[in-house]
């Protein structure tokens, strides 16, 4: 019965809390670059907008597969608030992904095919780092389920300092912000147009803009994570961690998918092993 | 029960030398269609049954069953040595000869001939006899009409069918004798018998190249045979009995023991065609594609991996485990990067074919609870939707006339079954809830206490996910409102829509094959299966509610997706410049031009002539560590 409440407590804060991240992040940018930026909840304006729009896509594909990519972050994040298997949770996460590339190549565009080989190196990148940061997590914990992070007396952040950094590296890839915004980015302004998203529009695109929320709602709490012993703490790491995000996306340029690759699986895993290293020696 | 052994080893012999005989194509196709029936129900009816002990088989024509086999035994050695000399290949001969001299003193001089159970059956067994029986069958159904059309194309005065369908079915009932073998020269002489079928059938076209990648399969088994050959003596010098059950419940894990064991795996390594010995596997997909199908699903790899995962319990602890368990890893991550490179639909999945047996083999070398049952799991699941994937390969290449995956790019447009087929054989390769991602799921968690091989998995299949997502991908597109539907034959159609309905289904019954057919095999079972779903201490993995809520919302996207022609049909985004004519825009002086799109095959990385002698040297040098460890 807990289990069933959280899921619908994760179900219905997935895309709330998504939505006011989304407004905050746009608001915080603004003041950064001396605007007064939109209102908070211009996030679900903007969806609510993309809702009423006329139904328009360029072949059958585009409607199930934004259907199934919502479908899934949206499960993923259930399976989070009910404390399931770390890994489950991101194959489930995994699902909608490869929908959403999937969806983005059945359209002959060049622009979204393009976008969807940029968006599955993307996956390439994170996917390794995060495994690495789950078997972290079982290490110090005896097990990959969420369950059991909380019955740790001490923070994760202090056995796992290295693997945090190397999550940042899977953050700022999920979260679409510089310099690893190049399969699509939140300004319609890149040499590929809307890259992976270019097809979709009107309400798959809300859809699309929805499981984002979902996904990155899941991304913070697994930062959450670590550090479960004081909510106040938790709270704090993560307000520090998403400003250092939007600090980074405003003072980046974006790179290529080399760069990106290079990077993230020497420096990624490069700290993930050295971390892991650690925790196998003690 | 024995009447059911004897079927299912000898029925596909019988009905091979059926097909070989009889020249006529209806008998053939009968024969085949009702060998397939009878072994899936036999098969069926054997895991009813349950798995037994060893039991001795006696005497056939008042000749002793073991002195038979070992006649067979050298007549097939020679075999093999007379293909060596007709294709002047002096490893072939080598490695042959080398065989029969061992051979002959291990019989000669070393074995005391005392009654051994032949046969026996355990919970893996079974498991490998279902896959062979019912899944092999299938892929010889789906021969008949393939076949047909494939000699069409060749133009052949005589059909060489017969001597296909004959080594084909022969594979079969070689597999079931080899799963179900008690008697380790039993389990050799089969395994003899399926590198010469796979021999005989990637030649089987007769052209060149063909002739060359079946020489080439055929001295990298025959070092395997040998391994196997040393591998058994020295076994024998330690455990003193021919009895594999004996073998392994004896406790005893001297030097010699597990060195022999150690190159039992080396043979298990040459027959499952991982990194150095995966160019023999890449070569056999010259064969007709029932061919590649049978060799990379249901037979000869799952061979390999199935003498390993038998002994895996002798190994247990030692550093062959972990030697093994390394190699593993490493050919799981060498051909997930290798697959990253190809567009050959053939090849990407020769490649995923031996990254997943890398990670069987990996998790026999983990060798705890947990990562037996991922690795039996896998060899279930990985059969169907691998052997499922090739046939959609085939009726692909037949329909398109390539196997490039650039050139089925839309290919939902013009055969929108088999690219359906396709796409969800490929979907259960890679995402939960189905099988192959269960099995995957449970070999990174049983790996997570071994730093090295967690990292290989980890990266590998990250690499995977990419170029199994964007086949699938690329495959999709609009279809006209008035299109023609699809037509193809009842017998391809039928094996392509059973192997995907079970990949389905049975991912689906999943927490219902692990409790009936892999936790018996273990004291203390890794999972407890509530509400369908796999729950531990150290995780869970909850497929029945997985299920349910995915076939809800596939249901409502479906019906979502198939009400398209009501809302507004759009051609792609191209700045504004779209041509009249799909594909094209307007370019300079007004005139449309036509453009493509491809996949990123990130060759400056991922090329296969730059990494393969890379990996091969590495998987030498990993090799030669493993079996060090067992000294």
């Amino acid at each position: 019965m807990d289990t069933l409440i959280l899921v619908i407590i994760g179900l219905v804060a997935g895309p709330v809390l998504g939505g006011l991240i989304a407004g905050l992040d746009r608001r915080v940018t603004a003041w950064f670059q001396s605007r007064q930026g939109p209102p908070i909840t211009q996030a679900f304006y903007d969806v609510a907008k993309l809702f009423g729009k006329e139904k328009m896509v360029v072949n059958q594909w585009q409607i199930l597969c934004s259907w199934v990519y919502v479908i899934a972050a949206a499960t993923s994040l259930a399976l989070f608030f009910a404390q399931s298997d770390l890994l489950l949770i991101f194959f489930v996460q995994a699902v909608g992904a490869v929908f959403m590339v999937m969806g983005a190549m059945a359209a002959k565009s060049p622009y979204s095919q393009v976008g969807a080989q940029r968006e599955l190196l993307q996956v390439l990148a994170y996917e390794p780092v995060l495994i690495l940061v789950f078997v972290g997590f079982y290490l110090v914990t005896g097990s990959f389920s969420v369950s059991a992070v909380w019955q740790v007396d001490q923070p994760l952040l202090a056995k796992m300092p290295l693997m945090y950094l190397a999550l940042g590296y899977a953050l700022t890839i999920k979260l679409r912000k510089s310099p690893f915004d190049f399969s699509t980015s939140h300004h319609g302004h890149q040499e590929l147009v809307k890259g992976v998203l270019t097809e979709y529009s009107g309400p798959y695109l809300g859809l699309i803009e929805v499981a984002h929320w979902y996904e990155t709602v899941l991304v913070l709490g697994l930062c959450a994570l670590f550090w479960t012993t004081n909510v106040a703490w938790m709270i704090v790491l993560i307000g520090c961690t998403y400003l250092l995000e939007i600090l980074v996306d405003n003072t980046m340029a974006r790179m290529t998918w080399r760069w990106m690759l290079k990077r993230v699986w020497l420096l990624g895993i490069g700290l993930s092993v050295v971390n892991l290293i650690w925790l196998y020696a003690g | 029960m024995s009447n059911l052994l004897t079927l299912l080893i000898l029925l596909p012999v019988v009905a091979g030398l059926v097909c070989y005989f009889v020249r006529s194509s209806a008998v053939r196709n009968l024969t085949v269609v009702a060998t397939g029936a009878i072994l899936a129900a036999a098969s069926l009816g054997l895991l009813g049954q349950g798995s037994f002990e060893p039991l001795a088989v006696g005497s056939f024509l008042g000749i002793g069953s073991d002195f038979l086999i070992t006649v067979m035994d050298f007549a097939l050695l020679g075999v093999i040595f007379f293909y060596g000399v007709k294709h002047r290949n002096l490893l072939i001969q080598g490695f042959t000869l080398a065989q029969v001299v061992l051979l002959a003193w291990f019989e000669i001089v070393m074995v005391e001939h005392v009654d051994v159970p032949a046969l026996a059956g355990d919970q893996l067994s079974l498991i490998m006899v279902l896959v062979i029986s019912i899944v092999g069958s299938l892929i010889c159904i789906f021969a008949i009409p393939y076949m047909k059309e494939h000699e069409e194309h060749l133009h052949l005065k005589k059909s060489r069918q017969p001597r296909f369908f004959f080594f084909l079915l022969l594979f079969l009932g070689a597999m079931n004798g080899l799963v179900l073998a008690n008697n380790i020269l039993w389990l050799y002489f089969f395994f003899e018998v399926t590198t010469l079928c796979s021999f005989m059938l990637i030649g089987h076209d007769a052209t060149e190249i063909a002739t060359r990648n079946a020489v080439r399969a055929l001295w990298m088994n025959s070092l395997g045979g040998l391994a196997f050959v040393i591998g058994m003596m020295l076994v024998y010098m330690q455990a003193n009995t021919l009895n594999i059950a004996a073998i392994l419940g004896g406790a005893s894990q001297g030097a010699l023991m597990v060195t022999g064991v150690g190159f039992l795996c080396l043979a298990g390594f040459t027959k499952a065609a991982q990194v150095p010995f995966q160019s023999w596997l890449l070569g056999a997909m010259v064969a007709p594609t029932p061919v590649s199908a049978l060799l990379h699903s249901s037979t000869m790899v799952k061979a390999g991996v199935y003498v390993i995962l038998r002994f895996a319990p002798v190994f247990a602890g030692t550093l062959l485990s972990d030697g093994v368990a390394i190699c593993g890893a490493f050919t799981f991550l060498a051909c997930a990067a290798l697959g990253v490179g190809q567009s050959n639909g053939k090849k990407i999945l020769a490649y995923s074919t031996v990254a997943n047996l890398g990670l069987i083999i990996c998790c026999a070398g983990i060798n705890t609870p947990l990562a037996i049952s991922a690795a039996m799991l896998l060899i279930l699941f990985h059969a169907i939707s691998k052997s499922l994937l090739f046939l959609c390969v085939g009726t692909i290449e037949q329909a398109i006339g390539s196997r490039d995956i650039e050139d089925m790019r839309g290919l939902y447009a013009r055969h929108p079954r088999t690219a359906l087929i396709t796409v969800i054989g490929i979907l259960t390769m890679m995402l939960p809830p189905f099988g192959v991602l269960l099995g995957k799921w449970m070999a990174i968690e049983a790996s997570a206490g071994n730093i090295w091989v967690v990292i290989m998995l980890a990266t590998g299949s990250a690499l995977m996910v990419v170029y199994l997502a964007r086949w699938a991908g690329s495959l999709m597109a609009s279809r006209e409102a008035n299109a023609a539907p699809e037509r193809q034959p009842l017998l391809t159609r039928l094996p392509l829509m059973l192997l995907c309905g079970g990949a389905v289904v049975l991912s689906l019954f999943s927490p219902w094959i692990y409790n009936t057919m892999v936790a018996p095999m273990f004291n203390a079972p890794p999972f407890i299966i509530r509400f369908g779903s796999f729950e531990a201490s150290t995780g869970a993995f909850v497929v029945g509610p997985l299920f349910i809520v995915f076939a809800l919302g596939l249901i409502y996207a479906v019906k979502a997706a198939s009400g398209f022609r009501k809302v507004r049909i759009a051609p792609p985004y191209l700045a504004g410049s779209n041509a009249g004519e799909a594909g094209t825009y307007i370019g300079p002086m007004n005139v449309p031009v036509p453009f493509s799109t491809g996949n990123l095959y990130l060759g400056e990385l991922f090329a296969e002539g730059k990494l393969t002698p890379i990996f091969n040297a590495l998987a030498v040098a990993l090799i030669v560590l493993m079996l060090g460890g067992a000294l």
